[in-house]
């Protein structure tokens, strides 16, 4: 029995998709059995970040109204070989075509059959995200370090808090290591401090990643990337491992920091 | 049939240094105490307009009730009701009041969108974030971070107060006094720790430190005993 996970944050834009994708790559690259269900019904994109926009045939409405069967409509990555596919949400109808019950049956049905089940949510809290949530287990809440993000995650942990899952983690997305050093965003500890729910990971923000969703490949595939190795902390953390928080001082300082700090002293 | 006469007096007036005191028998049917009631408030040796007092001992009146003896009272145009006393209130009523004097307690975050209402005192233990709204009959008390919007006396309790362990609230409101806090939250982030949020008598909420509300509310103090 596979454990569902919604990932959510109230706010649109903070990378909701894109960490849907990379965290279901990155569990499928540990092994694990993976289903991505996109549930922004009328604004689909996790299958373009996947690069698998082509192979759509059948989708999540086609599968919930019985047109066609699940297996069907899941669209298999082949780079993983059986181990992650997409359950991909419709495009020509809206988020209310499906209602929270359909949506419960249905994760229930991919839960015997998967280890995990990320649910990418639509932003706002309206039908969208009450059709994602209904079949969840757990939650993340992933924001940025912006006040408008951190206002919006505030009142999407007040409701999940309502919700019968456990309590939500939340993943920073999109740290920029210069301005938060500098003391012009609000750092990790104010925003773990502020929502008092327990960080999942950090994630630097990194040109890469929107360089590589656009080719249709997950960021995380590149071991090198500093994105992606938060993305791949997240995971392994998901798993159950302890992974410590990594740091977002800005590497070794060269040659005249050095020479600056001894004077410092 | 004859019309029974009570034996005693159903309505007794006194007069006593505040005015005069219409006392009514709480015993008697109420269409014979109504009857008596209008033949002594017509009774020419009153003279003048009178304020007078009400009290009703241990019979419980509706609101109707209380409406129609006011009126009987006043019908004859000398006597105005000033006041009406009751020995009695409904278990409902009363329980009404338990309610009012009480405080209730919230343990948790109050977060964006959400609203906590308390209809006596309301005592949070965790923060109120942002676009959290708390509300209260009485007083608000929060062991954490006031960071959203709070009211105290919000049926019209100009004792009431805000008191918080960080008090950065983005609205303050007490009884129908509002106050945004955009200029004063500079002065406060300086030192928002421990404060409380008070209506001023120049009818403006003043904020001071916590530690001078036995000062400026001793009243809201409930404790008996101790030395």
């Amino acid at each position: 029995m596979g454990e569902a996970i919604v990932i959510t944050s109230g706010k649109g834009g903070v990378g909701k998709t894109t960490s849907s994708a990379n965290l279901g790559t990155a569990l499928a690259l540990q092994g694990k059995k993976v289903c991505l269900v996109d549930t922004d019904i009328g604004l689909r994109n996790l299958d373009v970040i996947l690069g698998l926009e082509n192979r759509i045939i059948y989708d999540l409405v086609d599968v919930i109204e019985g047109r066609c069967r699940i297996q069907q409509a899941l669209v298999k990555d082949k780079r993983f070989e059986d181990r992650l596919f997409l359950l991909p949400a419709a495009q020509t109808t809206d988020k209310n075509a499906v209602t929270p019950e359909q949506m419960k049956d249905l994760i229930t049905e991919l839960k015997r059959d998967y280890d995990y089940i990320l649910i990418d949510c639509p932003a706002g809290i309206e039908q969208g995200y009450k059709n994602a949530v209904a079949g969840a287990d757990r939650a993340i809440v992933v924001t940025t370090p912006e006040i408008s993000a951190v206002r919006d995650a505030d009142r999407i942990i007040g409701l999940l808090e309502q919700e019968d899952i456990e309590p939500p983690k939340l993943i920073i997305n999109r740290i920029r290591r210069s301005l938060m050093n500098s003391d012009d965003t609000l750092d990790v500890n104010d925003i773990t401090s502020h929502l008092s729910i327990d960080l999942l990971g950090i994630v630097l923000d990194d040109e890469n990643v929107i360089a590589s969703s656009n080719k249709g490949e997950p960021v995380v595939m590149d071991p090198n990337n500093p994105a992606a190795l938060g993305y791949r902390n997240i995971a392994r953390r998901i798993l159950g491992e302890s992974v410590p928080l990594m740091s977002i001082d800005t590497g070794k300082p060269g040659f005249f920091g050095k020479l600056k700090s001894l004077f410092k002293k | 049939m004859p019309k029974q006469q009570p034996k005693h007096q159903l309505v007794t007036i006194k007069g006593t240094k505040d005015g005069l005191v219409l006392r009514l028998d709480d015993q008697c049917a109420y269409a014979d105490l109504l009857e008596e009631l209008g033949r002594k408030t017509q009774d020419p040796g009153l003279e003048g307009a009178v304020e007078v007092k009400i009290h009703t001992g241990h019979r419980y009146c509706s609101d109707a009730a209380m409406k129609e003896i006011i009126q009987t009272v006043q019908s004859a145009g000398q006597l105005r009701v000033s006041k009406i006393q009751s020995d009695v209130i409904t278990v409902e009523e009363c329980n009404q009041r338990i309610r009012e004097q009480q405080s209730e307690t919230y343990i948790g975050i109050v977060r964006s969108g959400q609203e906590v209402r308390a209809k006596g005192d309301l005592v949070v233990i965790g923060d109120v974030n942002p676009n959290g709204y708390v509300s209260a009959a009485g007083s608000i008390y929060i062991l954490g971070r006031l960071k959203g919007k709070a009211h105290a006396g919000n049926t019209g309790n100009r004792e009431a107060v805000i008191a918080a362990s960080w008090l950065e609230a983005t609205h303050l409101i007490i009884a129908d006094q509002m106050e945004t806090m955009t200029d004063e939250l500079a002065i406060l982030s300086e030192q928002p720790e421990m404060e409380c949020a008070y209506l001023h008598s120049n009818g403006f909420i003043a904020i001071d430190r916590l530690q001078d509300l036995r000062l400026l509310r001793p009243n809201l103090s409930t404790f008996k005993g101790g030395s």
